[in-house]
């Protein structure tokens, strides 16, 4: 009961501490960034929608380190769930679930819905809200559906862990033929007095690779856990 | 649009886990904290108004884009992290038979 | 307007916080992170913020819950391997037999679900610590006992124990169940 009482007193000692440090916020807060955003944004980067233009050109280091962390993530699950023995003579008793005829039939008409939609959100990240991680996210829960179908169909893990390290190492490689055209790394490699069309080639293939990235982790993590046990 | 409602949010998740005896239950407040912290983020970013920063028309001022970039990171490591500690969650309750925390760790026998 | 529908639903965001942190059953408790992802997704909307809405819809209520799902009902197992088939537990429509009323009432005090199997080849070592199974039963035929088997370091073996004390024909016994990715 004592320690209770004493952590409810230390949060609310936090919350205090917060509502104090927010008191002058208004004469710490500095508009350049957004300014400087506003006004070179376009021209530099080549896409209207700034947000994809920071994350795709201006800090495309911190996107390849994600990309990096999503490789240990899924290779730290494999490594984690590993079986040896083969599981050819293994029959569980209460293992005979059927998914019922309803959603066998819907997952059938929605799966191309599903597809098709994420794929326009991974190549229209340049124009309108959306981009390769929001649009890789929406790709592997439209592959997921596929184990609703035929839940004894499992795919070959290897060949999907393959993939995506080729698709990491392409990124790295689109990333720094800057350093040829432009003399910086890391950046769009088409010089600033192209025009905007030609410019957004490089975001179009970026944001390709980095959805279908995205979606073959996805789709690997969840093949271990249901392989899990089986 | 307050950043004071959204800390009370990071609050009630610290408590959840502070004060928990499963261990699946910790991963659940984990994911409180994490959506409350981008909550705040975004919020510290619209203090002074403006529109979507996607510069398709004519528009006058725009809310920072930098804050909205990073969360969107953010968000996937988040789930990446979550499936991590699920994985480990399943391999600890083969091992040793319950998910409590105190029975885990060997203070108390059932 | 859209002030009071902002501070509304941020109060209801605590509300949901709070339902999730104070419930007991980890099953019911998906739907309400389901919940929470897809309100939080719309005060991300009236930040100005679209990009991190759709990465909030389809990441928070679409994925999470799925792996949140999968790895709840694999705990709620315990796997028993059977290699003694003579009537210790007798299959059909419903099983019957001795063996399975001392599973059956060990099962239902922690609340799990038995999953019976038959045949599976490999050593003990093996079986126990790369396919999770929990439980193997044999039987001695020189001496008439049945040897249950079970890991060290579980921490049910104590109440199995206890259980099967006063019958003289069933025996349980531990050992260390293989090596760990410590």
């Amino acid at each position: 009961m004592i320690r209770r009482i004493t952590l409810v007193l230390m949060l609310v000692i936090i919350f205090g501490v917060f509502v104090l440090s927010m008191i002058d916020l208004q004469s710490l807060y500095n508009t350049s960034g957004k300014d400087y955003f506003f006004a070179n944004g376009v021209f530099e980067t080549g896409s209207l929608n700034l947000v994809t233009g920071i994350y795709l050109d201006y800090r495309l280091f911190d996107s390849l380190f994600e990309a990096g962390i999503l490789i240990v993530a899924v290779s730290g699950v494999m490594w984690i769930s590993q079986h040896e023995i083969e599981e050819k003579n293994a029959t569980f008793m209460f293992d005979k679930q059927k998914t019922p005829n309803l959603f066998v039939t819907f997952s059938r008409l929605v799966y191309p819905l599903m597809l098709g939609f994420g794929i326009y959100v991974i190549v229209n990240g340049h124009v309108s809200p959306g981009g390769g991680f929001q649009g890789g996210a929406i790709v592997a829960t439209a592959i997921l559906i596929l184990y609703y179908i035929d839940i004894n169909k499992t795919t070959d893990v290897a060949k999907i862990l393959t993939i995506e390290k080729i698709l990491f190492i392409l990124i790295v490689l689109i990333g720094s033929v800057g350093l040829i055209t432009r003399g910086e790394v890391f950046t769009n490699f088409f010089t600033l007095s192209t025009s905007t069309n030609l410019k957004s080639i490089y975001l179009i293939a970026l944001n390709i690779l980095i959805g279908t990235k995205v979606a073959l982790g996805m789709v690997a993590i969840f093949t271990a856990f249901l392989k899990e046990g089986r | 649009m307050s950043p004071i409602l959204t800390f009370i949010v990071i609050l009630v998740g610290l408590y959840g886990l502070a004060t928990s005896k499963n261990i699946i239950k910790s991963v659940f407040c984990v994911t409180i904290i994490e959506a409350g912290v981008i909550l705040l983020f975004l919020n510290l970013g619209n203090l002074e108004g403006g529109s979507i920063p996607i510069l398709d028309g004519i528009v006058e001022n725009i809310v920072d884009p930098l804050p909205q970039a990073l969360m969107i990171t953010t968000i996937v490591i988040g789930a990446t992290i979550t499936a991590l500690a699920l994985m480990l969650c399943i391999k600890i309750f083969h091992h040793y038979g319950s998910i409590e925390w105190k029975e885990v760790l060997g203070k108390e026998e059932k | 307007m859209s002030e009071y529908i902002s501070y509304g639903l941020q109060v209801l965001l605590i509300v949901i916080a709070i339902a999730i942190v104070f419930h007991k059953r980890n099953f019911t408790i998906i739907i309400l992170i389901a919940t929470f992802g897809l309100i939080a997704a719309i005060l991300y909307l009236m930040n100005k913020a679209p990009d991190v809405a759709i990465a909030e819809v389809a990441i928070g209520s679409a994925i999470i819950p799925l792996i949140y799902v999968v790895s709840i009902s694999r705990q709620r197992e315990f796997i028993v391997l059977d290699r003694a088939q003579d009537g210790f537990i007798t299959y059909g429509e419903t099983f019957s037999g001795e063996g399975y009323e001392i599973l059956d009432q060990f099962v239902k005090s922690y609340d799990l679900s038995l999953n019976l199997c038959v045949d599976i080849r490999g050593s003990e070592q093996d079986l126990t610590s790369q396919l999770n199974v929990d439980l193997i039963i044999t039987k001695d035929t020189t001496r008439n006992l049945y040897i249950l088997k079970g890991k060290s370091s579980s921490v049910l073996m104590s109440k199995l124990r206890q259980m099967v004390k006063d019958k003289p024909n069933i025996r349980v016994e531990v050992f260390k169940g293989g090596e760990s990715n410590d």
